[in-house]
């Protein structure tokens, strides 16, 4: 048995840190994936305004901020009966679409194809393996010069986001109530120019070099399998009533099931917290305990049915139906350029729908108390808010994000995370350059800046809040 | 200021090259290829990696581009790299040793200390994991500038909001004493991209530039929000999402000291107010208030 540890797993957002061992013939036998940086946004939020926590929660992740203040904005909205207009939906659909397209875009390009290629010799492309480089000269070449041009198009799709909500990073106004900008006929026109650029991108180079890499890399769609179990929180409103464009949904064995929010649990065996395990996030709490014996990460493990499930763009298209190919490598890369060819042209649809003018917010102030949860989509899966207000403060919360799911460790039945899952059976080539382990953790878009998070140690959070009883 | 690619060229290697030179790897090689050249190393703590990405979106530097050209790579920055694990810890620490006392080290998040130092753990080098506390108290003293990116490396932010269990501290007070030159604190939720850039520009140009007693560049942050905000004449409303100002419900601007109303945000596409919020005062030592704004706030 030898042992292969990456620390730091780079180009990712955050802290991540993978340990496998190989057996005699070099195939993963046992792997663990770690998420180093803990952070502590649930406590931080506590006592707080419920208003503020979409602007505080975005700070978890600079990557996905959007996700995070639609999750935190709906759960506050959910306790309070409303429901933004269509104008605030589409609103929302286009700043978090823009960030889908930004993220994903970043994703392919520069996060993931260097594990295929080599780029430009000088840093920050030096010093990537050489393992495994199946591109010749000539498509290596095109392959560099889209990572660099693709470098524009994720700017643009930042900038495009920008006319509606600010900036980017950290938008300045998705918030309980809907998006308070007044997108005048120009500023809709200016998002288009730039939705037009970034479609054309994506149907033109983007579709090709995903094709490409599919095809020198066929092998991969038996890479990276794991459980092949799916799960989606449903994202972008179509209409006032429900409708979503990605539903939500589970798959298991390939079929496609109903979403249940009560089936969730975590669980923190192996986990530096110290608090009750298998929890469901709406009565769960942590008090981290770092060094705790056995624990090997701070990403505590989020299970569905007490399963893993794993979360992303292939979960969305599976339930949706856009995308039902296999669970592996590729077909996640394959199902972040379908998801993103479909959301696209849904933008232009969502962007004929607004109304220059016309008002997306409704001034709903802070809900009194109550219990709700918020659940959206980040590019990278399923993300879910659990908040309780009591005194018109922030008594409870709790956030899920996407690489919690991915990236977890093993539960407490000794199920392992299903990154872990993913790597194991992977047959490596030379342990001393370990592609195919980078390659599927890439696979799977983590960020452990998201992923990370604590309540108050439960005395402390019990004697100064009163938790109200789930109800409206 | 027009976009400019060539100066975002200028700066980082990566970012740069796409925007002025997409098609043209040989220049982009002979252009990047200067291995003579004070490079950056970036290094990341407890943060969202927000300020990365703002920097990446940056398309309005200065205009002292040709006087920069060949005078920046990037040789450590987690988030672009080709190297991981191991050869991503050597690229760090073969930087650090190669350009002793020339490199710019810009940290962004906040740094973990007291008992959380193991709150973040940026790798391992020889086997032994390295915090972002002892990281920054390692290379902080071999870089000729350091630059705090963002509130949180700059006065704890977000980072470091109550109750701050995970005792974050600054760039500023960990290396207090230990450094060349004072901590650049470039504030912001996250660092406008102007501000970075141009920022970098000018301390290899020439140095230090001009802080304010927040140890900020006062050429940024010497005038409020609302001192230039184009609503400042128009009627004060009680809620956002209405066109008017947001004095009465609160807006930061009359007391936090950023630029922007003038540079903007995201190639100019917009900024806070523009899109009716108030501004939260994400530049300011205090932020995130609690609550994060309220009509009293700057009483
Ligand atoms: S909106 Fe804010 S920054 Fe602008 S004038 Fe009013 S108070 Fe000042
Ligand atoms: S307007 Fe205020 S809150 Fe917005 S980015 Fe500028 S300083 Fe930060």
């Amino acid at each position: 048995m030898s042992t292969i540890k990456l620390d730091p797993v780079t180009r990712l957002e955050g802290h991540l840190k993978v340990e496998v061992t190989l057996d005699a013939n070099n195939a993963v036998a046992s792997a663990t994936v770690a998420g180093m940086l803990f952070r502590d946004f649930e406590n931080m939020l506590l006592s707080r305004p419920p208003r503020d926590a979409a602007f505080l929660t975005q700070r978890i992740c600079g990557v996905c901020p959007v996700p995070q203040a639609v999750a935190s904005s709906k759960a506050v909205e959910k306790i309070t009966g409303f429901k933004p207009n269509l104008q605030g939906l589409m609103l929302r659909n286009l700043i978090q679409g823009a960030n889908f397209l930004d993220s994903g875009i970043t994703h392919f390009y520069h996060l993931s194809l260097l594990d295929y290629i080599q780029g430009p010799q000088m840093s920050p492309w030096t010093g990537g393996y050489t393992q495994d480089l199946r591109f010749s000269a000539a498509d290596t070449q095109t392959l560099t010069n889209h990572y660099l041009s693709a470098l524009q198009i994720r700017r643009k799709a930042n900038e495009m986001a920008a006319i509606f909500s600010g900036k980017l990073p950290h938008a300045a106004n998705i918030v309980p109530g809907g998006v308070t900008a007044l997108p005048s006929a120009t500023e809709i026109t200016n998002f288009r120019n730039y939705l037009n650029d970034i479609q054309s991108f994506i149907s033109s180079t983007y579709q090709s070099d995903v094709n490409m890499l599919a095809s020198a890399y066929s092998d991969y769609y038996n890479v990276g399998t794991g459980y092949g179990n799916l799960i989606t929180f449903g994202v972008f409103d179509t209409n006032t009533s429900g409708g979503l464009l990605f539903p939500a949904g589970t798959v298991t064995g390939g079929t496609v099931g109903t979403f249940n929010e009560a089936n969730i649990k975590e669980y923190n065996k192996y986990s530096y917290y110290s608090s009750p395990s298998g929890q469901a996030p709406a009565s769960g709490t942590t008090t981290a305990s770092y060094g705790k014996s056995g624990a090997y990460t701070w990403l505590k493990s989020p299970r569905y049915n007490n399963t893993p499930f794993e979360a992303g763009p292939l979960a969305r298209v599976w339930v949706s139906g856009d995308y039902r190919n296999g669970v592996s490598v590729m077909d996640r890369h394959m199902a972040r350029y379908v998801e993103m060819a479909k959301l696209v042209s849904n933008m232009q649809t969502w962007l004929d729908q607004l109304t220059p003018g016309a008002s997306g917010f409704t001034n709903i102030g802070d809900p009194a108390s109550g219990s709700a949860s918020g659940l959206t989509e980040a590019p990278r899966g399923a993300i879910g808010h659990w908040l309780s207000v009591s005194s018109s403060k922030i008594s409870k919360y709790q956030i899920i994000t996407p690489t919690c799911w991915n990236a977890s460790p093993m539960d407490d039945s000794g199920n392992p995370g299903p990154v872990e899952k993913a790597l194991i059976g992977t047959q490596v080539a030379d342990p001393a350059q370990p592609v195919e382990l980078l390659r599927i953790v890439h696979s799977f878009d983590p960020c452990t800046g998201c992923s990370v998070h604590v309540m108050s140690p439960d005395g402390v959070e019990m004697s100064k809040f009163v938790v109200q009883p789930l109800g409206k | 200021m027009r976009i400019n690619r060539r100066d975002f060229l200028k700066w980082s290697v990566a970012a740069v090259a796409a925007l002025k030179l997409e098609m043209d790897m040989d220049k982009l090689n002979t252009v990047m290829a200067a291995d003579t050249d004070p490079p950056v190393i970036w290094l990341l703590g407890s943060g969202c990696s927000g300020c990365s990405i703002s920097t990446l979106n940056v398309t309005n530097p200065t205009t002292i581009e040709d006087v920069l050209q060949n005078k920046i790579s990037m040789k450590y920055d987690s988030t672009l790299m080709a190297g991981a694990g191991e050869n991503a810890m050597q690229a760090l620490e073969n930087a650090a040793n190669q350009y002793n006392g020339q490199f710019i080290l810009v940290i962004e998040g906040a740094i973990p200390g007291g008992a959380s130092k193991n709150n973040c753990i940026i790798g391992e080098q020889n086997g032994v994991p390295l915090t972002m506390y002892d990281a920054v108290l390692k290379y902080g003293p071999k870089a000729k500038y350091v630059v705090a990116a963002g509130t949180c490396a700059s006065f704890g932010g977000v980072a470091a909001a109550a109750p701050n269990s995970t005792g974050c501290v600054t760039v500023k007070s960990l290396l207090s004493g230990k450094t060349a030159k004072p901590v650049v604190n470039l504030a912001g939720c996250p660092v406008n991209a102007t501000v970075m850039v141009q920022t970098l520009l000018d301390l290899i140009l020439t140095g230090v530039p001009s802080l304010d007693s927040y140890s900020r560049p006062s050429k940024y942050f010497s005038t409020t929000v609302h001192s230039v905000c184009p609503r400042r004449e128009t009627e004060e409303v009680s809620q956002p999402g209405i066109y008017g100002c947001y004095e009465e419900i609160g807006c930061k601007g009359p007391g936090n000291l950023s630029p922007c109303p003038s540079l903007k945000w995201n190639n100019r596409q917009g900024w806070c107010v523009q899109s009716n919020y108030p501004c939260i005062g994400c530049t300011s030592p205090a932020f995130p208030l609690n609550p994060v704004i309220s009509v009293s706030s700057h009483d």
